[in-house]
């Protein structure tokens, strides 16, 4: 027989209990939550190995599991718990593991595993679009609020694009893209098992599973349906497809808007053909694709908190991973709403104040992203990929 | 001042109070609440450690207590009232109108011809009774019971003129006069309905143990074979489930302490009956206390009897009446999905407490198991008290009539 030396990790199980976990210890085993969880499959199911490993405190085993990441939170497993270990809260402490310890530098990841880093981490952006704010009121001969001649508010009289914005935020975008690619192919290499692995039946290529896993899950998300195909709990179904899809949308709607500006910027440059300016005009399409993003993601957002509000504490906790994304997010989507209404009333200390904190809270919603809950977005497609590859759905 | 005892509940741990204590010489009252004595061991096929019948037990308890003129056996009644103090107590009793007469009278021909049927508590409705009934042979007293409600229009028309049945007989309410209680009001199958997960009671073959007794009993639904229920056939394989509604959080919140030795207890039925049914036993610790050990080891060594660490988290219909049920065997880490011709939910004892409040000066901590009293006077016994077997049912129902005595005495 096979034996295998368990080394425990005690430092590991108590931070598992911190990062939100802390009802593990009720665990005993029963393998209710296996069953619970419709998404568990039959030849590897899922979360009673996990609660086996947290409480011993394989943190290896738990770091290098891909089903941390098949989970999708929906709370079946905690609701039948007979002891109230709450799994799915487990399950989530697990991946906040990861958010905190994957990529380099770690120290980041230490700040962002709870609420005394984030002065810090809001400092960083703060003090850089404080410097930027401050040079180029030098630029306008010390004003540090400059209005046109007819009045109107435009950012780019303090906040420069070219010289500023656009660099400092592709630095960061691709910085941050870095990182995190970095990460998920060190996940990658964490959940191909030791040896070789024959899949058998039919087989396709890569780039199809990640087609597949981007439409099926990330734009659509259809598994949040999945989550409800289990066995009856008895209790409400908590429909989380809706807000968490309106939310992806608009996301995508911002990312395309940007993205047309500053093609339309840098490319107009050398094909005047396409330039735009900004500010655009109210009815520009891009302006109102820009303005409809914006409301789908207060929509989306208030939708995602209310649930969790409304959640039952007791078999379920959101931790600080959850609500710094969705503070955040909240932070992006205001700040960014404000700053385009006090533009328009021309109310010039509250236009560039929010702004100057919108763009505070973008970069952070960027900078952190390999640290942070968003992190799923590609941990846990990276995931998916890997088990499809080897032959399993989810 | 009294010495008389009132005994509240006349399950085994009841019976064996009142007659502890009036073969010391106390007068005692028995208030049941059903129409017969026995509680819930009458309803088992057999029980252990003996394994024998609940009239062979049972029948020693009734023949002691008719032989005794101290004791005083009033059912289907309840406690409604009570006034005085220790030692001193006024206690209001309702009782309900049986309508048959006070001497035992065979109905079993006129019972027969009745048509108007209702599903049979006794049974946990696996059968129907008529409107005319007596639960089991054995009963005591051995007298039957006129339900009027389940009456036909007919079966109305045919007893109306029938001198000895008393259609109109009207509730009453006695006052006794006693110096101490106990109580032994024991427990209920945990409610099935309440398993949503576990099919909520409507998945067809899916019975709770309470119900494999009736099943197993010869003097049950089927005369004893164990077939399901949706159509009498021999069930090729059959699925245990343990602590169904047991340590857990959601329903009984405590280890129900009988339900593996209940599910062994069954294997050994099914062995003996069908010995080619293959039964597996899914379990999260299987629990056989002190010598009940060797039950444990006698079953694992039948060979058509296996054994699953893992719960069952998930039971649905399946095709032809079979049940679907899925868990994951956490020694191998697979989950399964099984069919079965029969699945048995081995369902906890929950205190009949739990749900229902007894006019007394008795705490009941979250469960419904009472914890106190003693310095009033009343003293609990029983399943009322923790889960336990029926042994240990006895001996508690010893230690309350002795200090009921001891509360009693010299007054
Ligand atoms: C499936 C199963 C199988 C079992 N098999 C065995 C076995 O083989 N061997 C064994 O030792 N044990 C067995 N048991 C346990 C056994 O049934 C109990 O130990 C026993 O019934 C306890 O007796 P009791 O007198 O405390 O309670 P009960 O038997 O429940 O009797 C309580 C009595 O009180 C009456 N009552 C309730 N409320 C009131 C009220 N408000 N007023 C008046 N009367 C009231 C009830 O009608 C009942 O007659 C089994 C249990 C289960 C679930
Ligand atoms: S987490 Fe809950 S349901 Fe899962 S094995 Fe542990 S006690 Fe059972
Ligand atoms: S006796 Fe067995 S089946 Fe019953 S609750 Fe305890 S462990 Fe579960």
């Amino acid at each position: 027989m096979a034996q295998c030396l368990i080394k425990p990790d005690i430092d590991f199980a108590r931070s598992l209990s911190e990062a939100g976990g802390e009802s593990l210890k009720k665990c005993y085993q029963c393998a209710t939550c296996a069953v619970a969880c419709p998404m568990a499959p039959a030849n590897a199911p899922y979360p009673r190995k996990e609660m086996v490993w947290a409480s011993w405190g394989l943190k290896d085993k738990l770091t290098s599991d891909v089903d941390i990441w098949l989970c999708h939170n929906c709370g079946n497993c905690s609701d039948l718990c007979p002891r109230g270990a709450n799994p799915a809260d487990v399950m989530s402490a697990a991946r906040n593991t990861v958010y905190k310890t994957l990529t380099e530098p770690t120290c980041v990841g230490e700040l962002m595993s709870k609420p005394q880093g984030l002065p810090i981490l809001f400092g960083i952006p703060a003090l850089l679009w404080l410097i930027v704010w401050w040079l180029r009121a030098g630029f306008n001969g010390g004003t540090w609020f400059p209005t046109r001649a007819d009045g109107s508010i435009v950012f780019g009289d303090i906040f420069y694009g070219d010289y500023t914005i656009d660099p400092i935020f592709m630095l960061t975008f691709f910085g941050a893209l870095f990182i995190i690619a970095r990460g998920a192919m060190k996940l990658w290499k964490m959940f191909s098992p030791e040896g070789k692995l024959t899949v058998v039946g039919e087989k396709k290529c890569w780039v199809w599973h990640l087609w597949d896993v981007l439409v099926e899950e990330v734009i659509f998300a259809t598994h949040f349906d999945d989550c409800q195909k289990g066995p009856k709990t008895g209790k409400p179904e908590a429909g989380r497809r809706v807000g968490h899809t309106i939310l992806v949308w608009a996301f995508c709607a911002l990312a395309f808007v940007t993205a047309v500006v500053a093609l339309g910027h840098w490319g107009g440059k050398v094909i005047p053909a396409i330039e735009i300016t900004t500010p655009l005009k109210p009815l520009n399409l891009i302006k109102i694709i820009a303005n409809v993003g914006a409301l789908m993601l207060v929509v989306g957002l208030a939708m995602l908190t209310i649930r969790r509000f409304m959640e039952n504490k007791k078999t379920h906790t959101s931790n600080y991973y959850d609500w710094y994304l969705l503070g955040v997010i909240w932070a992006v989507a205001l700040t960014g709403i404000f700053s385009q209404i006090f533009r328009l009333a021309e109310a010039v200390g509250p236009a560039f104040l929010v702004y100057y904190l919108h763009l505070v809270f973008v970069w952070m919603l960027f900078a952190y992203l390999p640290w942070s809950k968003l992190g799923h977005l590609v941990y846990r497609t990276v995931a998916l990929l890997h088990v499809r590859m080897y032959g399993r759905k989810y | 001042m009294s010495n008389a005892i009132l005994v509240v509940g006349g399950g085994f741990s009841g019976l064996t109070a009142a007659i502890e204590a009036a073969e010391l010489g106390h007068d005692v009252y028995i208030v049941e609440k059903s129409p017969w004595l026995g509680g819930r061991v009458a309803q088992l096929n057999k029980y252990f450690p003996k394994l024998c019948p609940p009239s062979c037990g049972l029948e020693i308890q009734f023949q002691r207590i008719r032989k005794n003129p101290r004791i005083h056996v009033l059912t289907m009644a309840e406690v409604v009232g009570l006034s005085g103090q220790k030692g001193d107590y006024n206690v209001r009793v309702a009782i309900k109108p049986r309508k048959t007469p006070p001497h035992n009278v065979d109905f079993t021909f006129l019972a027969s011809s009745l048509d108007g049927t209702t599903p049979s508590e006794f049974d946990l409705g696996l059968s129907e009774r008529k409107g005319l009934y007596k639960a089991m042979p054995f009963a005591y007293p051995a007298r039957y019971v006129l339900d009027t409600d389940t009456l036909s229009k007919a079966d109305m028309a045919r007893l109306a003129a029938n001198e000895k049945l008393n259609m109109d007989e009207e509730p009453r309410e006695v006052s006794l006069q006693v110096g101490a209680i106990v109580v032994a009001t024991g427990w209920k199958p945990y409610d099935v309905t309440n398993l949503s997960n576990l099919g909520a009671g409507s998945v067809k073959n899916c019975v709770s143990n309470m119900q494999l007794e009736r099943l197993a009993s010869p003097f049950g639904p089927t005369q004893g074979n164990i077939v399901r229920p949706s159509d009498g056939r021999i069930p090729h394989n059959v699925a245990f489930v343990q602590c169904a509604g047991s340590r857990d959080q959601n329903h009984l919140n405590f280890c129900s302490y009988i339900c593996c030795m209940a599910t062994l207890k069954h294997c050994l039925y099914l062995a003996e009956q069908h010995p080619q049914t293959e039964v597996t036993v899914f379990y999260i610790d299987l629990r056989a206390p002190g010598r009940y050990v060797k039950v444990l080891e006698k079953v694992q060594a039948l060979p058509n009897v296996h054994f699953i660490k893992g719960k069952v988290a998930n039971v649905e219909q399946g095709k032809d009446n079979t049940c679907v049920i899925q868990a994951e065997d956490a020694i191998r880490g697979e989950k399964l999905t099984l069919n079965y011709d029969m699945v048995v939910l081995a369902t906890g004892m929950q205190p009949s407490l739990a749900t229902e409040k007894l006019p007394l000066p008795v705490p009941v901590d979250s469960d419904g198991f009472i914890t106190g009293g003693e310095e009033a006077g009343i003293y609990a016994c029983g399943c009322a008290l923790m889960p336990l077997d029926v042994t240990r049912s006895a001996q508690s129902g010893t230690a309350a009539a002795l200090k009921a005595v001891q509360t009693v005495k010299g007054r």
